[in-house]
């Protein structure tokens, strides 16, 4: 276990040494027993790969002339050997250049890792100067393996472990100490995913025999490693970025509605419901509400917001004046919904006591769908926002990036600056509209055909007011005192029935925002409301919610994450034939049981050291308090069970001090 | 209108009755163990799923070998599921103090995805598993032919209600559920009591899903609680965590159910709306309940 009071000087604690000798040893095996590299892969999935010190494995069944050759990379890997055979040396001794041994072995990781890209790269350019189409060349699949990337992250881990013994670092890695929890609960979730991948998905390969054992051993390893490096691969590209960005919008929003309600200590799982309402309210705000562009897309988007609002306010009124359960209540409303939109929508007609009524909603043909959204309700796309072009050549605009670059800039420049928030905001808006369409990079791919549209930028609007509403208003005090303690709150003049009423309205408008982006946002291909909204992101809120630890900087960056994950899966699941695309939902459902154990980590790792401990300890071996429980059950037990069962998180005050120090970035 | 009346009264009707009502009970008295003993099972749900999905492929896996006694097989298999699924969530609850609520969402989230996955695995499909050769038998008179969980549910209520009132165990676990600083200071061991009912209430859910799966069709379906999971916890909260008040309660909500099978079709009311009916009263159920008497250490981990 991690110790939480501040190492000696003199070397790196036991936690530390130890951390970077686990990955250290798993880094050494793994540069002989794993794969070194992919040199190819062929679109079932099947590679060829190579090997460590020498030789490849070839899966494709097919031969291949004119292998690239990767022997600088090779010979770095015997560099790599060295480096990782000084950091186990200096882990087991905790010698104090600990660090420096693992910043050797991160830097000569890395170089390998640019090599073996790198011949890979040579290979194609010279196929492209043989005029091969770039779609023909087999080593442009290629990347690196599990045993050029172990190394690469013992580095990293064994650098920051072995620094950890300076106070210095040791108080910046103390404050990403709230990241502890949902990063342990995505490497276990990725540790029983893999588990799950290696159960299911025999080794893809073309060899018409049975694969010896060593075979099997690197097949199995490779679709592990292939299932992952394609579900994050996204965000490595301009239209995957795009795609990832695209399904993130509604997760934002649902997101921060579960996060919001979780700050009040609500649940909310009532997110299909109020997304579903709020489609069918910006449906008939839209469609039938003859208004002006200028009006009409505002007035969609309340509506909208509106129709959630009211989902969510209905087990928000129905706790406060009847205590009944809002988890219960919402999940209830979610099926009423669904019928709802199914009524309106899946016909044109219907009977009620033997007569039957018309119904205006349902566009022709058998899908359950409205009528098209006029132009002047749609929200533009983001991909035709950011493209213009000059001199007959599409170009991407860099103004955003330049926007944000300049904000940066003066925002962490001007540290003694009081009004630097506005400063910088302004000169990022200057710089961002003044490049807007003028700067920008010719580009390839197919970000131009992206759906994501400005909704986008209605999710990220929204996580700013989230933002400040909960940390810098009234009101978000009161609605955070009654999730902390709705005893005390109502003690202190609080109204807890009102403030669980407000936040569920609220909480549902966020759900009831995320049907923009399926409605007037088009992420459907159609500009309708149709029974394939995928109503589920709702539930996916309570994921991203827990691990943006409910704030809405965190809850952006849980939300992206979350979207890249969902677009590679659409690809794992194409590739390969016994792994489906709901991998990723049981990826996300453990990482929420993960996080719900806390990561299995104790109280001790996970909360901040008290100060005056932090004062009084000199050195590791000072015993802080006991905080696991004795196994005999004391008395005075009672006291301890007055909490409530729906507290916010523990994260309470770093929510805060993150929030004053991004809020503007979100 | 009378004629519609009538038809309540028909065989056919009771039968739909009798089985819209099975699942709810069996998965309420499962929620009635947990409760009591003090641990919220929001998990039901996604329990109820993971015993069909077991009963279903477990059954249809063993068809050929066992020939009629793979259902029989198959129920086992989806108690045993169930029970080591709700145990996950019994150690997240008990041992790592997690906040049960959302240790149970976990594990409903976990029932959305798990089939897909086990189903792609072996059999190709995602939504639904192949038809079993040998189904659940069906016992009974005429036309009123249950399947054996049907029976099961039956006595269940009734042992439960001896155990729950008229046994130590029970005893120990509403004291557990109640006031457990005074049942471990009376040495009774709580989380031993409570791990013991979660997994019991897995092992109920379970049986629940196996008689969706297997009992009511012959395989399993995409979504194939509809919820029933939910309702059962709002039954269990209007049965006020009583037996006889569950056993009532359900016996309400499964009559709803079958109204609206029955409703459906029909030129009355508009079918998509009937079909919201149960979901309805159980809001409007929750609202009559009020401030109810809930175990009053349910939600609450043992430090």
């Amino acid at each position: 276990m991690l110790d939480s009071v501040p190492p000696a000087p003199a070397q790196p604690s036991l936690v530390a040494a130890r951390l970077s000798l686990i990955f250290a040893v798993v880094a050494l095996a793994g540069l002989f027993v794993f794969p070194y590299g992919t040199l190819s892969r062929n679109s079932d999935a099947q590679a060829l790969l190579q090997r460590f010190p020498a030789g490849v494995i070839n899966f494709t069944g097919a031969a291949f002339e004119n292998q690239p050759s990767v022997a600088s990379a090779l010979a770095v890997g015997w560099a790599t050997l060295a480096a990782l055979i000084l950091t186990v040396m200096a882990a087991l001794r905790r010698s104090p250049w600990l660090w420096i041994a693992a910043l050797l072995t991160l830097i000569v990781g890395v170089a390998g890792i640019i090599l073996f890209n790198g011949s890979l790269g040579a290979a194609t350019a010279e196929l492209v100067a043989q005029g091969v189409r770039p779609r023909r060349i087999p080593w442009q699949s290629g990347g690196v393996h599990l045993g050029l990337f172990l190394p690469a992250l013992a580095g990293l881990v064994g650098t920051f472990a072995g620094l950890s013994r300076y106070p210095a670092w040791w108080e910046r890695l103390n404050r990403l100490r709230s990241l502890l929890v949902p990063v342990v609960a995505i490497a276990l979730a990725i540790a029983v995913g893999a588990v799950v991948v290696l159960v299911v998905q025999p080794a893809p390969n073309a060899l018409n025999r049975a694969l010896s054992l060593g075979e099997l051993f690197s097949g199995k390893l490779d679709v592990v490693w292939y299932v992952y490096t394609t579900l994050f691969a996204p965000i490595s590209n301009l239209g995957g970025l795009f795609d990832s960005l695209k399904l993130a919008t509604p997760l934002i929003f649902t997101g921060l509605g579960v996060a919001f309600a979780f700050r009040a200590g609500l649940f909310n799982i009532g997110g299909p419901g109020q997304l579903t309402l709020g489609g069918i309210f910006a449906m008939l705000v839209g469609i039938y509400v003859p208004l002006p562009a200028a009006l009409l897309i505002p007035a969609t988007v309340i509506a909208a917001a509106f129709g959630g609002a009211l989902w969510g306010a209905i087990p928000g009124l129905l706790k406060a004046r009847f205590g009944s359960s809002e988890v219960i209540n919402t999940i209830m409303l979610n099926y009423i919904a669904s019928a709802i939109f199914i009524f309106l929508l899946g016909a044109n007609s219907f009977p009620f006591f033997g007569k039957t009524f018309g119904l205006p909603f349902k566009a022709g043909g058998s899908e359950a769908k409205s009528l098209e959204f006029p132009e002047s309700a749609r929200l533009s796309r983001i991909s035709e926002l950011l493209s213009f072009s000059r001199g007959g050549e599409t170009l991407f605009s860099l103004g955003p990036v330049l926007a944000l670059l300049t904000f940066a800039a003066l925002y962490f420049g001007l540290r003694r600056v009081r009004a630097r928030l506005w400063i910088a905001l302004g000169a990022g808006l200057i710089v961002g509209a003044a490049t807007w369409r003028t700067v920008g990079v010719p580009v390839t791919g197919t970000f131009g055909a992206s759906l994501l549209n400005t909704s986008f930028l209605i999710a990220l609007a929204g996580a700013v007011l989230v933002g400040v509403l909960l940390w810098r208003t009234a009101t978000g005090y009161a609605l955070r005192a009654v999730g902390l303690s709705p005893a005390a709150a109502e003690y202190g003049g609080i109204s807890v029935g009102k403030n669980t009423i407000l936040a569920m309205t609220l909480s549902g408008a966020l759900m009831g925002l995320a049907s923009t982006h399926y409605t007037i946002g088009g992420a459907l291909d159609e500009y309708r409301l149709k029974t394939n909204m995928p109503v589920n992101v709702g539930f996916d809120g309570i994921a991203v919610a827990l691990m943006g630890q409910n704030t809405p900087a965190g809850v952006v960056a849980a939300a992206v994450l979350f979207g890249t994950v969902d677009t590679g899966g659409v690809t794992v699941d194409r590739v390969l034939d016994k792994v489906n695309k709901d991998i990723v939902t049981v990826l996300k459902a453990l990482i929420v049981l993960f996080i719900a154990a806390g990561g299995f980590l104790s109280r001790r790792v996970t909360d901040a050291p008290p100060p005056e401990l932090e004062k009084a300890a000199g050195h590791g071996a000072s015993s802080p308090p006991p905080t696991t429980p004795p196994s005999t059950p004391l008395p005075n037990l009672g006291a301890h069970l007055n909490t409530q069962s729906l507290k916010a998180d523990d994260g309470e005050d770093i929510g805060a001090k993150e929030d004053s120090s991004q809020g503007g970035k979100s | 209108m009378i004629e519609f009346f009538l038809s309540l009264l028909s065989v056919t009707f009771a039968v739909t009755f009798v089985r819209s009502t099975v699942p709810l009970l069996l998965t309420a008295l499962g929620g009635l163990y947990s409760e009591r003993s003090g641990v919220v099972n929001i998990a039901l749900d996604g329990l109820i799923i993971f015993g069909a999905l077991a009963g279903a492929v477990i059954t249809k896996q063993l068809d050929a070998p066992l020939g009629a006694a793979a259902p029989w097989a198959g129920w086992l298999g989806g108690m045993l599921v169930g029970g080591f699924v709700a145990w996950i969530h019994a150690v997240l609850s008990i041992r790592y103090r997690a906040d049960q609520v959302i240790s149970g969402t976990a594990i409903n989230l976990l029932a959305t995805g798990v089939p897909p996955v086990v189903l792609t695995a072996i059999y190709n499909t995602s939504n639904e598993s192949p038809a079993v050769e040998h189904a659940l038998p069906l016992w009974g008179v005429g036309d009123f032919k249950f399947s054996p969980p049907v029976y099961f549910a039956v006595l269940m209520v009734l042992l439960t209600w001896y155990v729950i009132y008229r046994t130590p165990y029970g005893l120990r676990l509403r004291a557990s559920g109640e006031h457990p600083g005074a049942a471990s200071s009376m040495g009774v061991n709580v989380r031993r009591i409570r791990y013991s009912a979660v997994i019991l209430s897995g092992v109920l859910a379970g049986t629940a899903g196996v008689f969706l799966s297997i009992g009511n069709l012959d395989a399993y379906v995409r979504n194939i609680s509809a919820g029933a999971g939910f309702i059962a916890l709002a039954a269990l909260i209007f049965g006020q965590w009583k037996p006889l008040g569950v056993f009532a309660a359900t016996l309400l909500f499964g009559f709803l159910q079958a109204l609206s099978i029955k409703l459906g079709g029909g030129n009355l009311l508009p079918d998509t709306l009937v079909q919201a009916l149960p979901y309805m009263i159980t809001v409007l159920a929750l609202i009559f309940t009020g401030r109810s008497r809930a175990p009053r250490a349910v939600g609450k981990p043992l430090d």
